[in-house]
């Protein structure tokens, strides 16, 4: 039976090559995947140990406001703790550090931009065992008022030498420095992407905006005093307001944060690889089923000889574990070339990944290995156990290649429940408010979506490619007539080859259907609620703040008749971390426009809070409550409620008035700004006077309403893309399973293809023939995955309404585009086969048994 | 229908006299040799032969004797190593690929011992398969008299599968003849039959023969059948050894048993 195996995957070696190929690419993805993460944790990690090194306690506000819609916001230490730790015993040394917000100013005089990693402002250490995890390249550290340090990586890109006058904005105005040095961290030149400017401590605490505080004391314990003995004897001294910890939990805690962020991307890579993957088990299902086929009378040989169905279903299991591992190992391989590819893509993105050597864990090789041969032989289920009930008979008779179609009510049961039960979890993921990972039941609710449909897809395949297959039968002759002849004529053939695009392209449907209703639900946004005509963001797109200055200075303008800014901020109700804005009401009244249902925004000028409908109804405040809130800075307030207010897409749940906000939150700065010109100005007259403010606000972005769609769109456009990139795998992989029906399609049919060419067809009409073909399968793949991904992209849009996205916008240029696209690119795959009959020699294929 | 035979039979035997000098298609001293060096194999050796327009002839010899060769070798399905093979009034070995696909789809008819048919198409689409591919259409007058000649006048909606063995060589043998080629060469298509069916199909084209005054070249290992002939030709080891006009079965049978001997 061993040898029956062996011989089997010799004689197929080449058609099992193509099923291999979707497996490699599968496999290659998830090991790339693990590689990519791996590596950066890493890299980070590395990074870490280097920047703690000579620190054994660092003392810090408790963290108060976590949770993801916040950046960590810490108490500040006054600067007397510093004395108060310096007395406790073991201490060497103790210096307070304070780190915040700069961004340098290129030649060009644009802010220095990164692409989403921050623009740091740090203090430098006097004590030398702390200063140890800065290397200084060249140059020294900055002393003065007038001195800056700058990591390499910026100083190489900006072009910034010892010695050079530079500009940095702070949240104030911005100033002028000298280069003092250039500093990398051990063998690194930034930290992760980020920039970074270093002062001494005096000039950061003021340029910073922490004038007598500090944002961390660092501690060098006495010879002979461990880093976990001082750290309790701090801690005791402290109080339970703010935290110690050793320089290990330090680094340890920032490899942490890197890991949650790498979690994030690996589960979004290995989604992807998993779609890969299970469009590629279309493809062994089908490569199976068709070697299988044309191996019935070799099956039933076998039979007639006394094999047991076990025996032929362990042979075929065999095949496909053998396939399954061969091609995993080559998709590991693969995986280091694809986790080079990603760092690339991402790099392309801009985000400055630091490189070290790939980190390739056992791990990674375990998973790839096992998912791979997982996946094959799960997929060689169906067809082995077809196999095993060929009759022992079937190898005296005729081969009928051709399986019956007949409807089967069995598949029509399975796929029609399937795809309910299915389209039941997805409602339920997306609509049900019940708490629970909806993620993985949208997921799975989407699996089962597709696999119903591919159970229910060969019994439409006749159908469907008969119309689709028209225009080839009326004006492609008679080419095309075969052509549709042979698309409908296995149509669980055609139905799983068409499947495995089916999925791809509903996902790409799908993205394609959420980016445009979002761009459309965000234009709605600004032409219903922004009254404003221009729109202000801070550098890096409203990641970090600008200066209130901005503002203020935009509102003096004769041409202005309205200016506010927007603050952003985390505090705690009934222990759930939440997230407002902070509002100066009347000006941002003349801006926005807010529907009340209650109380006026105005009232907020004397201080308090306003709140979104649905938030004042599920906690049952009215105007004139007070609630009790927590800040980061001054603790627990009660504050008076003033106004609840209509959903208008900008305010979010709670706004809060700037005099408490002033109160409550350290940093100020405006995340965004609206700008109203006054009636009658001209647009490059109001225009002209706020670029004359900003002019020292560099970092500070203005667009006119037009330019700031046109902005969202190109974001959108970009995850897009890197949307299409990540999925076009799933897509070439689907056509590698057009190439593969059509090849082996034209190996069983070799004796007709020679039969044609006998009596007259020119290798050109057969050519054409197999190409409609590839374009009937491909079009009707293209179009089942339409029709899937737009009902999936309506569900979504409709379970996000509540989050924004109104509107639901159906891109039918671009959905048109992916049919044709899709018929393209199935005349592409049809040209191996194509060739291959074309080959056939006329009268091998008619003369031979 | 007995009138209409016998007065085509009438019109064919007037025109057979021009005919017999017409040729439909001939060789000249055509060799094949498959192979090179040690292992080739002369399958062919300066074989000269005509078929002279609406004439039958049956092709007889010892299996591996070069029937089946000679046979593709005419009909421009394969390459003759040396020698001419003439269609009409063109020459073979100098058409490229495309122009003797050209020439078979006009000029040639073709039925092979099995597997003739596609099988996604039916018995009428299989006949006019030829003229489809060459995006013409048959004639309907002529369509249906061949079609009903053959009997296959219900037939014609189902596909091959739903046909018993001699019906699919009747649809074979209709398909050859429906683009009125010069010639129609067929390789013991009688070969997968039992007699009785045999003696139908050969019927059929003998009448295509007097009838519609079809040229046919039939490869066969039977004396029956090489009996509805008006010529047979035997072939030897590539030769042709002999040849016997208007042949009957005992015939055949006769000298064939000489040859053995
Ligand atoms: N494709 C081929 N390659 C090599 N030898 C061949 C090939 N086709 C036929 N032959 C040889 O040529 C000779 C004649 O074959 P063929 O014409 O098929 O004989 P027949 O049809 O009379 O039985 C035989 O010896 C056969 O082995
Ligand atoms: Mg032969």
């Amino acid at each position: 039976m061993w040898r029956v195996t062996i011989k089997g995957l010799l004689a197929h070696k080449l058609r099992l090559a193509l099923t291999a190929l979707s497996i490699v690419l599968g496999v290659g993805f998830v090991a790339g995947t693990y590689v990519l993460t791996d590596t950066i944790n890493k890299t980070f990690t590395e990074l870490f140990t280097e920047t703690t090194k000579g620190l054994d306690v660092a003392v810090r506000g408790k963290e108060a406001f976590g949770g993801q819609e916040s950046a960590e916001q810490r108490q500040p230490l006054p600067a007397a703790m510093r004395d108060q730790i310096a007395r406790v015993e073991g201490v060497r040394a103790a210096e307070g550090s304070v780190t915040g917000y700069a961004q340098f100013v290129g030649k060009n005089g644009k802010p220095v931009t990164t692409g989403g990693a921050p623009t740091l402002g740090v203090s430098v250490y006097a004590t030398p065992e702390l200063g140890e995890s800065t290397t200084v390249r060249s140059g020294s550290l900055p002393k003065g008022a007038g001195q800056v340090a700058v990591d390499a990586r910026t100083a190489e890109k900006q072009g910034f030498a010892v010695g050079s006058r530079v500009r940095i904005i702070f949240q104030g105005p911005a100033r002028e420095f000298t280069v003092s040095g250039i500093v990398g961290f051990g063998e690194a030149d930034n930290l992760a992407g980020a920039t970074l400017a270093a002062f001494d401590l005096a000039t950061a605490q003021e340029v910073l905006n922490r004038r007598g505080v500090y944002d961390e004391i660092d501690v060098v314990a006495a010879e002979g005093v461990s880093p976990e003995t001082l750290r309790d004897r701090i801690q005791a001294q402290i109080g339970g307001g703010y935290e110690a910890l050793t320089g290990e939990q330090y680094a340890e805690e920032n490899a942490k944060a890197v890991g949650q962020f790498t979690n994030v991307i690996n589960i979004a890579l290995l989604s992807f690889a998993f779609v890969a993957l299970f469009v590629g088990s279309f493809i062994i299902v089908n490569t199976f089923s068709i070697i299988l086929a044309q191996r019935t009378r070799e099956l039933a040989l076998l039979r007639c000889m006394g094999a047991s169905r076990r025996q032929l279903m362990r042979s075929v299991l065999a095949e496909a574990a053998i396939v399954g591992f061969v091609a995993s190992l080559i998709g590991l391989g693969a995986g280091i070339l694809i986790a080079i590819g990603l760092q690339g893509l991402f790099e392309a993105l801009g985000a400055d990944l630091p490189t070290t050597s790939l980190e390739i864990k056992p791990r990674t090789l375990v998973v790839g290995l096992i998912v791979g041969v997982g996946v094959t032989l799960l997929a060689s289920l169906a067809p082995a156990l077809r196999a095993t009930r060929v009759p022992p008979v079937a190898a005296v008779q005729e081969a009928s290649m051709a399986a019956p179609a007949r409807v089967g009510w069995v598949r029509i049961t399975v796929g029609v429940v399937m795809t309910a039960l299915g389209v039941a979890a997805l409602m339920v993921g997306l609509f049900a408010d019940e708490a629970g990972n909806r993620l993985v039941t949208v997921a799975t609710g989407a699996i089962v979506v597709f696999l119903g449909v591919a159970v229910l897809s060969p019994l439409v395949a006749r159908p469907l490619s008969r119309v689709l297959g028209w225009p080839f039968a009326h004006w492609a002759g008679q080419p095309g007539k075969l052509a549709r002849e042979n698309a409908m004529r296995i149509p669980r053939r055609t139905a799983s080859t068409a499947a495995a695009l089916m999925i791809g392209l509903a996902l790409v449907s799908l993205v394609t259907i959420f980016a445009e209703s979002l761009k459309a639900s965000s234009a709605k946004i600004l032409d219903q609620a922004v009254a404003a005509d221009y729109i202000l963001t801070g550098p890096s797109g409203g990641f970090t703040g600008f200066s209130p200055e901005v503002v203020k200075q935009l509102s003096a303008q004769p041409q202005i008749e309205a200016a506010t800014g927007l603050r952003s901020g985390s505090f705690k109700i009934d222990g759930q971390s939440k997230g407002l804005t902070g509002i100066d009401p009347v000006s941002y009244g003349r801006t926005v426009r807010t529907d009340t249902i209650s109380g006026d925004l105005g009232d907020l000028a004397q201080g308090g809070l306003a709140v979104r409908k649905d938030v004042a109804e599920s906690k049952g405040w009215k105007v004139g409550d007070t609630v009790t809130m927590q800040f980061p800075v001054g603790g627990t307030d009660r504050i008076p409620l003033r106004a609840i207010y209509e959903d208008n897409q900008i305010n979010g749940e709670y706004m809060l008035a700037l005099r408490d906000y002033q109160r409550h939150y350290q940093d100020q700065l405006d995340v965004f700004g609206f700008v109203k010109a006054k009636a009658g100005v001209a647009p490059p007259e109001s225009r002209a006077a706020i670029d004359r403010v900003l002019a020292q606000h560099p970092s500070v972005q203005v667009r006119d309403q037009a330019e700031f769609k046109q902005e969202q769109e190109n974001q959108i456009n970009q995850v897009l893309i890197l949307f299409y990139v990540l999925l076009a795998l799933a897509v070439v992989i689907a056509f590698i399973g057009i190439i593969n029906t059509l090849a082996l399609s034209v190996l069983e049919r070799v004796r007709e293809l020679g039969l044609l060419r006998a009596v007259g067809m020119t290798r050109g009409q057969l050519r054409a023939m197999i190409r409609w073909e590839a374009v009937i399968i491909s079009v009707l793949g293209a179009v089942l995955g339409l029709a899937v991904g737009v009902f999936f992209g309506w569900t979504l849009v409709s379970a996000l309404d509540e989050e924004g996205i109104t509107e639901f916008a159906l891109p039918i240029g671009t959905l048109l585009a992916l049919v044709v696209a899709a018929g393209v690119v199935g005349i592409v795959s049809a040209i191996l086969p194509g060739r291959r009959a074309a080959r056939i020699d006329v009268l091998r294929a008619v003369t031979t048994e | 229908m007995a009138g209409e035979t016998s007065g085509a039979e009438g019109a064919d035997k007037g025109e057979g006299v021009v005919a017999m000098r017409e040729i439909a298609s001939r060789a000249v001293a055509i060799s094949k040799v498959y192979g090179h060096g040690e292992t080739a194999v002369r399958a062919l050796d300066e074989v000269s032969i005509e078929f002279p327009s609406g004439q039958f002839t049956a092709v007889m010899g010892p299996s591996g004797s070069g029937k089946s060769t000679l046979l593709h070798c005419m009909a421009g399905l394969d390459r003759v190593s040396s020698g001419e093979v003439w269609i009409g009034d063109t020459e073979l070995s100098r058409l490229n690929d495309r122009r003797l696909t050209m020439l078979r789809r006009k000029e040639v008819g073709f039925v092979f011992q099995a597997f003739n048919l596609i099988p996604t198409l039916t018995a009428a689409e299989n006949v006019e398969l030829p003229l489809a591919i060459a995006g013409d259409q048959a004639e309907r007058s002529w369509f249906e008299r061949v079609t009903g000649e053959f009997g296959l006048a219900k037939r014609l909606r189902h596909r091959p599968t739903e046909l018993s063995g001699g019906e699919q060589q009747r649809v074979a043998v209709a398909r050859a003849l429906l683009s009125r080629p010069t010639i129609v060469f067929a390789d013991e298509p009688t070969g997968n039959l039992d007699s009785r069916t045999s003696g139908e199909l050969l019927g059929f084209m003998r009448r295509s023969v007097d009838d519609f005054g079809q040229t046919i070249v039939m490869v066969t290992h039977d004396p029956t059948a090489a009996g509805y002939a008006d010529r047979v030709v035997f072939l030897s080891d590539g030769h042709i050894v002999d040849e016997m006009a208007e042949p009957t079965a005992e015939k055949v049978l006769e000298f064939l048993k000489r040859l053995g001997d």
